[in-house]
């Protein structure tokens, strides 16, 4: 599984602070360097943030390159919208990117959003309450926490794509121009690694990434001058740029939705994971959907973002978006009989390898687990280049890792070692008089 | 009766310790996985846990939670040396509870955890005696996979 994260070996000063922060304990530190375990890594970010040193960065293409091409499309996650000094209204950036020389998919983008929204409102009008609230799909970060950690859960997650990958497929469709690639904004590593290695399709739409971190720059640079772009609610349908922030796909939703959805709104790690947690003991009843977003305050909160995510929440409001038209939901009516916004392919469980092939040899290794975790000193210092003394206690009965790389263990060793030489030291031979004892005695 | 199989996991279970609860039930779900136990059984394991847990900081002043492993099965015992259930036909019935009100505010106590534990465990003991304690023994078996 990809992970979309970069590291810069020469910048990583190996100090651990990046290890601890991670909620799926997918990183160590092995020879004075921050490895990253890919089939453990849901590149939710937090590692980026808890870095000093700048040696993690999202994994994406490099710009010469992208900029080089004759042609490129650009889908950009909604967030994008809201790192300028301008209003957040899509047209404006569309109109900036165009300028650039990029052929922004912005108005399938609008529709692509449109719907999912529509699929998911439907889904929900359709549910019962046995099944239990339906979990959105479009932060790959909580997706990927499910598969590995939650994996009761795989059956409440919604079966509609992602839309970002539907607006690429709609205006593939629509323009014939399938040799052009297309190159989608990323403000965390998790989207990156959407497009790098999706779930529940086969391969990405799209071909390229860029950060939001380089794009806004490059925008920034690039266009002195917006005044004369159309920034205002008349333009052409804002709606899904809400999405970048926690609450706007169940308020997008809700405008499609027959019944009333109860829903639940949740954004950052710490409490993305305390709800699936309960809602796994069956605690929470009573609520339709979930909105889990792995940043906080959703997409906005990410970690390739330039903007702060309070002025970009502030923002926000400067947004009035219009319901849709009976002519834009007979045009969704339509794109929702094709089955466009279905997901591909069954999400699946990532499983984690048990201790042993089967049950007893695995509860061999839990004992023998237990026992090395008893040893250790249980202050989850870090140093060993593991998160915790469990994980440790882990590594070493999986065979990748010894008791001697816990520097508590180590001082032991070495006190155990210098009383044996104390007491060596002290032992004579025979032929030697001991010290004090008249050599009168002796004689006798 | 208590030690007999093989202990995988033991915990202290505080009093009126509300917030602990779902840690000991997680953890016990993360144990079972690592031990390659199916996740639907683990899951169940986990709220049995988490029921009999709760029972054990509301009723049993704290006591002992340990998850137990047999051939064909994983047992969740909860020990308490608490005031015993005095009328145990009526505590597994829905919706009967003698929790103290102050539990019931905080939203606990709403006469569903055994009830609970019955429905998903495939076999349960209850050993108890008033004023000297309870011991819940509930048993998943692994194979022989069980529709809900």
């Amino acid at each position: 599984m990809s992970h979309g994260i970069k590291i810069n070996k020469e910048a990583c000063k190996g100090c651990v602070n990046c290890i601890k922060t991670c909620p799926t304990e997918a990183m160590r530190v092995i020879d004075g360097k921050v490895r990253i375990m890919e089939e453990r890594c849901i590149g939710c970010g937090e590692c980026l943030r808890s870095c000093r040193h700048r040696a993690l960065s999202l994994k994406e293409n490099d710009w010469d390159f992208l900029s080089s091409k004759r042609s490129l499309a650009v889908v950009v996650d909604p967030a994008l919208c809201f790192q300028f000094p301008w209003r957040p209204y899509p047209d404006v950036l569309s109109q900036v990117l165009r300028n650039m020389g990029f052929d922004p998919i912005f108005k399938d983008a609008a529709l692509a959003f449109d719907l999912t929204a529509l699929a998911e409102a439907r889904l929900l009008d359709g549910n019962s309450d046995k099944r239990g609230p339906m979990i959105s799909t479009y932060c790959p970060a909580v997706v990927r926490l499910i598969q590995m950690k939650f994996q009761e859960l795989i059956k409440n997650l919604s079966p509609v794509e992602n839309p970002l990958e539907i607006c690429i497929d709609l205006w593939r469709a629509k323009h014939v121009k399938h040799n052009v690639p297309a190159a989608l904004v990323a403000p965390c590593p998790a989207r990156v690694a959407m497009v790098e290695d999706p779930v529940g399709r086969d391969a990405s739409s799209a071909d390229y990434v860029i950060s939001v971190t380089r794009m806004a720059r490059e925008i920034l640079t690039n266009s002195r001058s917006v005044e004369h772009l159309e920034d205002s609610a008349r333009g052409s349908n804002s709606r899904w740029v809400r999405w970048a922030s926690l609450g706007g796909e169940t308020a997008h939703i809700k405008e499609f939705a027959e019944k009333p959805v109860r829903s639940l709104t949740v954004s950052g790690m710490r409490n993305v994971i305390d709800l699936f947690q309960e809602l796994e003991l069956g605690r929470l009843k009573g609520i339709d959907f979930i909105e889990a977003r792995a940043c906080n305050f959703g997409c906005i909160g990410g970690i390739a973002n330039v903007e702060s995510r309070f002025i970009a929440h502030q923002k926000l409001k400067m947004l009035a978006s219009s319901a849709p038209t009976d002519e834009e939901k007979l045009l969704l009516d339509e794109l929702y009989e094709t089955g466009i916004w279905k997901l591909q392919e069954e999400i699946m469980p990532v499983e984690q390898a048990p201790l042993g092939m089967d049950l007893a040899k695995a509860m061999e290794k839990l004992e023998e687990l237990h026992s090395v975790y008893a040893e250790l000193p249980h202050l989850d210092c870090g140093t060993c280049g593991r998160p915790t003394c469990r994980v440790m206690a882990e590594d070493i009965v999986k065979g990748s890792g010894s008791i001697e790389d816990c520097i508590f263990r180590v001082r032991e060793r070495i006190a155990e070692l210098s009383e044996e030489i104390h007491v060596l030291s002290k032992k004579l031979i025979h032929t030697m008089t001991p010290e004090g004892e008249n050599e009168d005695k002796r004689d006798m | 009766m208590s030690a007999r199989e093989p202990l995988i996991v033991q915990r202290e279970v505080k009093p009126l310790d509300f917030l602990a609860a779902g840690e000991t039930a997680s953890e016990f779900k993360e144990l079972l996985k690592s031990l390659g136990i199916p996740t639907d059984i683990c899951r169940r394991a986990s709220i049995v846990t988490y029921e009999a847990e709760m029972n054990t900081v509301i009723h049993g002043g704290g006591g002992v939670m340990s998850l137990r492993l047999e051939d064909d099965a994983i047992i969740i015992v909860a020990e308490d040396q608490g005031p015993g259930i005095a009328d145990l036909e009526k505590a597994m019935q829905e919706g009967y509870s003698t929790a103290p009100d102050f539990v019931r505010e905080m939203g606990f106590g709403a006469g569903m955890g055994l009830p609970n534990i019955k429905k998903y465990s495939d076999k349960l003991e209850i050993d108890t005696r008033v004023g000297e304690g309870t011991t819940l023994r509930a048993y998943i078996f692994i194979k022989g996979q069980r529709e809900e």
